[in-house]
């Protein structure tokens, strides 16, 4: 190959080539010029008066800025050439992977999978602030009883806009940023499996965001996250936002699955045998694997919402023979594995940070293996355990018990496996370290809480409470967050060559977990005292939980602006950071910032696995 | 490590060693403290948030929460604990740690924490197991002389019929000692009638009717709240009801024109 | 971490500017949203009419009057033109209703709407009222049939051991169908069906009220739109110490 220094080589500069002149901005003027085009075509067809064809129209419209926006992009060109026989030339292609480009290529369709794992990064960090935002106000408006902030309306538009926001950012967290930019070369790869798809996720991911966002402006959703069906189909025009975005990330998300999967089966460095991956690298396969058969389930209710919204099928309407009861079993049946695809790499990525600052090999990688996939594999079969008190088949509550509950047994693994990394080693405590200390905590009550509300008999008391809420909050936002912030952490020096605000990283580590503690031991006991979940107003009894809550949300919204300081801080003039801060033995850190566009002058041979730390007595 | 002699130390010898360690020890104090207070939250703390149990169903489910929280305290008490001491034991200063022993594994603890934690859910299971069969054996067999209470949810209210006795109404009042059925269905979108201080909850459908079947055993006022989003005033979606003496119940129904059976 | 006294307080004053920054930025949503939660109508609040005997003693009387709407541009409730949905249906002036505590309280409702069926029967009845009944155009029943129905009006709130329990259920009348032809032609309101009823009032306290009749057309169960919209056919009752 040729030359692979950024300062060296010439911007390969293509003549007469169309991709040199498309961008994020062509790709927004594009899609809103065809979104727009079919907006006025479709009022030609339908009536935006009529709810079914107001319906029709924005979905359509909603599709036609997805599909312009990533023509505008040149996400298409690729194959377009190649349908027409005259493939990209290589000049093209070092081109399109950002060759020489300085910072504009982040805003390109750059096919360079450390431009991917960054633009996800800056995709995600937007997100948890939208996401973090309605936080708060959902909070603000439940300090006192009486609903004062907002009306009812836009209280459950905040609920489910911001459970949707953040269900997605956290699907994307760690395998996004972390699995696009470091895990290639994590196995020594010079880039992932394929390349032109790596951006075309990110692209989609990004029309996705835009069309979610654009609920607000067509009055929001009356749903949870979890848009059940019919009130779905009874939604106004915002719902149709929600349907186009969830279809286009599901797409995105196939996609990048297929991309980590096939680039850790075949594109591993000479030597590195299955005994030799890491376990980070295991922990994002397993999830994305996981994430390949469940989230085409989601997609299809979407899909079947959509159609009953627009060309009045009745899938879920009981009308005429549809049920509520289909769209629950297809969302669960992607909304379990799928919790499962956001916890895993969260974990996977502690277990990655445990051996490099207590200096010990991993405990027992065997095991952590099992727990994963153990976790990953039985998840398929406990989805009716979000439907104990649906009334859909009170004789199957049984069986999905029994298989909820035999998902204690991987879980704990991953306990014994990050306990006896941490047994007899002195940990060095900077903040990636930190974070493990309160994933063991955070898990320990989220993990429990789980087998309480596994049990049927307390779940009819618990199901649809506050209870469930926090429950989900201390797994997804205690584990999976944390783990990603860890990574965050970890990763910084390698991702932009400088290391992140250490003082700062401690003090909103600190806010963050407090207040996250307080948030949700609050609204454990507001559940179990019986206020529901997603409401507006509840009666005088909750008042001291709910305040208690508020109080703790906005501690943590505090910390995390704290973070986001550090982050924007530190990365535009942090301490610039060794080659190898932390000491430790994985390939990302073998190479130098800023790093070569295809990784390593030398593909690295692997002699041995990652873990050897320690003295030998 | 072989001391001088050539026999390798005994079980017994490895063990009093063990427990001898610093590490240990301090591992241990930290776990029956921390076991301690997860046994005084599931005792004494949970039970303060939990309204008042008027009902089997109730007391079931609040027994799992108090008793899992019991069982599992010493779980989350040692994880808890050993963490805590690794980070009390933690390494200060800017440059990295010395490194540890090279531990990569230790099959008889990974075996036996497979098996206890094994124990632990199939205890889980079976507790879960019984207490569903024994209430839906009861229900069966007390159905006869139930009070049917068909139970509709509509965007945003409840309400109520007695067929056996003529009666429609937004209160859900019920005789106690009576096992009651209710019979659950939806004529818009999906809510989930919850009646708390019994304990049972059911979603309402559309077309569908779901059972939940109770006996309220106490007194006193009860909260039927509504437990699936529904749309703008899911929140409002609550009604009172009462749990009365029978004669009480008799002197409401007809109150309301409707006979007592 | 910057070296030096000098740095380390700049740094710190960076950080503590932003976070309060990102702070603004949140308080700032937060304040807009709560302005697009208040549409700025003043709430309709009772005028008292002296005292009155009942058969729970004599106490306050407090009347207030609503109309309900075949849509929006014809009741003035929501702006001249109709304000952004011109074509729902709505209860006017204001859908905040402000009551006294301890009192008769009497709402006239009139009504202006034609109708189709219920969703549930159970609100053709009349519920809460002092004594049981209404008055329709003078005549005085206890339930409507399910199919003669415009709209509802149903107070209803959280129970609550802070305030006393108030659940009132009145069916209007509707208008024929041949009347709300007229209507659809000419944009003229007909002659209302006016609805009486009285109930009374405990302790002081916030109440909702939404109507059970299904009148969100095109959507799913009837109660999308104009039903799921707050402010068209759902709203606030609060009970106050003194108007």
């Amino acid at each position: 190959m040729t030359t692979l220094s950024n300062k060296t080589h010439s911007v390969p500069m293509p003549s007469k080539s169309l991709i040199t002149k498309l961008n994020m901005g062509t790709g927004i003027v594009f899609g809103i010029l065809c979104s727009q085009a079919m907006y006025w075509l479709a009022k030609g067809w339908f009536d935006p008066e009529v709810p079914m064809e107001e319906n029709r129209i924005l979905t359509l419209a909603m599709f036609a800025w997805c599909i312009g926006f990533l023509i505008g992009i040149g996400a298409f060109i690729g194959p377009f050439r190649w349908l027409i026989g005259k493939d990209l030339t290589s000049e093209e292609q070092l081109y399109m992977a950002g060759e020489g480009q300085g910072i504009s290529r982040y805003f390109k369709y750059c096919t360079d999978h450390k431009v991917v794992g960054i633009q996800y990064l800056i995709g995600v960090m937007v997100m948890l602030g939208a996401g973090g935002t309605m936080a708060m106000m959902i909070r603000t408006n439940l300090i006192q009883p009486g609903s004062r902030l907002v009306t009812p309306e836009i209280y459950n538009s905040l609920v489910g806009l911001h459970g949707i926001t953040m269900i997605i950012a956290l699907i994307v967290v760690s395998t996004g940023p972390f699995g696009n930019f470091i895990l290639p070369i994590m196995i020594g790869a010079r880039d992932m499996a394929f390349p032109r798809l790596n951006a075309l996720s990110w692209w989609m991911l990004f029309t996705a965001i835009v069309t979610l966002c654009s609920a607000w402006f067509y009055g929001g959703i009356p749903t949870g996250w979890t848009a059940y069906a019919p009130l779905s189909v009874q939604a106004g025009p915002g719902m149709n936002a929600f349907i186009v975005a969830i279809i286009i990330f599901a797409i995105s998300s196939a996609i990048a699955g297929a991309n980590i999967t096939t680039t850790v089966v075949a594109m591993r460095a000479k030597g590195m045998n299955l005994t030799r991956i890491p376990i980070f690298v295991i922990g994002a396969t397993i999830s994305v694997a996981l994430a390949i058969p469940a989230f085409p389930t989601f997609m299809a209710s979407q899909i079947m919402a959509a159609f009953d919204r627009t060309i009045g099928t009745g899938y879920y309407d009981a009308n005429v023979g549809g049920s509520g009861w289909l769209y629950a079993h297809l969302f669960w049946i992607m909304g379990h594995p799928e919790v499962y695809v956001i916890l895993i790499p969260g974990v996977a990525i502690l277990m990655e940070i445990a051996p490099v600052f207590v200096r010990k090999p991993l405990f027992s990688i065997n095991a952590a293996i099992l727990g994963f996939a153990g976790i990953a594999g039985l998840s398929i079969l406990v989805w009716a355990h979000h439907m104990y008190a649906s009334g859909w088949s009170p004789s199957l509550n049984g069986p999905f018990m029994v298989t909820t509950e035999m998902i204690s047994i991987p879980t704990g693994l991953i306990f014994l496996v990050l306990l006896g990394t941490l047994w007899r080693g002195t940990p060095w405590l900077k903040l990636p370290m930190l974070s493990v200390y309160a994933f063991i905590w955070n898990f320990m009550i989220g993990g429990i809480t789980g087998i309480y509300l596994s049990d049927v008999p307390a779940d009819d008391y618990l199901h649809g409470s506050m209870f469930v809420t926090a429950h989900f909050h201390y797994t997804l936002m205690g584990a999976a967050l944390t783990g990603a912030i860890a990574g965050l952490a970890f990763w910084f020096p390698k991702m932009t060559g400088r290391m992140l605000h250490e003082r700062a990283g401690y003090i909103s580590f600190w806010m963050v977990q407090i207040g996250f503690n307080i948030i949700f031991l609050g609204m454990f006991a507001a559940g179990s005292q019986g206020q529901p979940r997603r409401v507006a107003d509840y009666a005088q009894t909750f008042a001291v939980s709910d305040l208690i809550s508020t109080i703790g949300a906005y501690l943590t919204g505090a910390g995390m602006l704290v973070l986001l300081w550090a982050v924007i801080h530190s990365w535009r003039n942090g301490k610039i950071a060794p080659t190898n801060p932390w000491g430790s033995k994985t390939l990302e850190w073998t190479v130098p910032y800023p790093i070569p566009l295809e990784n390593f002058h030398e593909t690295p041979v692997v002699t041995s696995d990652a873990y050897g730390y320690g003295r030998s007595n | 490590m072989n001391t001088s002699d050539s026999l390798t130390p005994s079980l017994g010898d490895r063990t009093r060693k063990f427990i001898k360690r610093h590490d240990v020890r301090m591992s241990f104090l930290y776990s029956s403290v921390i076991t301690l207070v997860f046994v005084i939250l599931g005792i004494w703390f949970y039970p303060k948030f939990m309204p008042r149990v008027m009902s089997e169903q109730m007391q079931n489910g609040k027994e799992v929460i108090v008793y899992f929280t019991v069982f599992s305290a010493p779980i989350a008490g040692s994880v808890i604990g050993i963490a805590l001491y690794t980070f009390l034991n933690r390494h200060k200063g800017d440059t990295p740690p010395p490194d540890g022993p090279a531990i990569k594994t230790n099959t008889p603890v990974v075996l036996v924490w497979t098996i206890v934690s094994s124990l632990f859910c199939l205890l889980a299971i079976v507790w879960g197991l019984v207490e569903m069969n024994v209430s839906t054996y009861a229900a069966t067999i007390n159905e006869p002389k139930a009070v049917v209470v068909e139970v509709t949810g509509s965007q945003w209210v409840w309400n109520f019929k007695y067929p056996d006795y003529g009666v429609e109404t937004q209160q859900l009042n019920l005789p106690i000692d009576r096992p009651v059925v209710f019979k659950i269905t939806s004529v818009d979108v999906n809510h989930s009638f919850w009646p708390v201080q019994l304990g049972v909850k059911v979603d309402a459908n559309r077309h569908a009717i779901t059972t939940a079947r109770t006996t309220p055993n106490a007194l006193g006022v009860i909260d039927i709240k509504c437990a699936e989003l529904c749309g703008l005033y899911h929140a409002y979606m609550e009604s009172e009801g009462e749990i009365m003496t029978g004669a009480n119940f008799n002197t409401w129904v007809k109150s309301l024109g409707g006979h007592v059976a | 971490m910057q070296a030096g006294a000098k740095g380390s307080s700049k740094v710190l004053l960076s950080a503590t500017l932003s976070v309060l920054l990102g702070v603004g930025v949140v308080a700032g949503v937060g304040y807009k949203l709560n302005s697009a939660s208040d549409d700025g109508r003043a709430p309709v609040v009772a005028t008292m009419a002296g005292n009155i005997d009942t058969p729970k003693g004599n106490m306050p009387h407090a009347i207030v009057e609503l109309g309900v709407y075949p849509d929006s541009l014809s009741s003035g409730a929501h702006g001249a033109d109709g304000g952004s949905h011109p074509g729902y249906v709505t209860y006017g002036p204001s859908n905040v209703i402000v009551v006294p505590a301890h009192s008769l309280v009497t709402i006239t409702i009139k009504g202006y709407d034609g109708g189709e069926t219920l969703n549930a029967p159970f609100f053709g009845k009349v519920v809460g009222t002092s004594d049981g009944t209404m008055s329709v155009n003078g005549k005085v029943v206890t339930e409507l049939n399910y199919d003669q129905v415009q709209h509802t009006f149903t107070i209803h709130g959280l129970p609550t051991s802070m305030q006393d329990p108030l659940f009132v259920n009145i069916p209007l009348l509707k208008q024929t169908d041949e009347v709300m032809g007229a209507f659809d032609e000419t944009g003229k309101l007909p002659e209302p069906n006016i609805t009486t009823f009285s109930f009374y009032t405990g302790s002081a306290g916030e109440y909702v009220w939404n109507c059970e009749y299904p009148c969100g057309d095109g959507t799913y169960a009837k109660f999308g739109a104009a039903m799921s919209k707050y402010g068209y056919m759902s709203g606030k009752v609060t009970v106050v110490e003194h108007i």
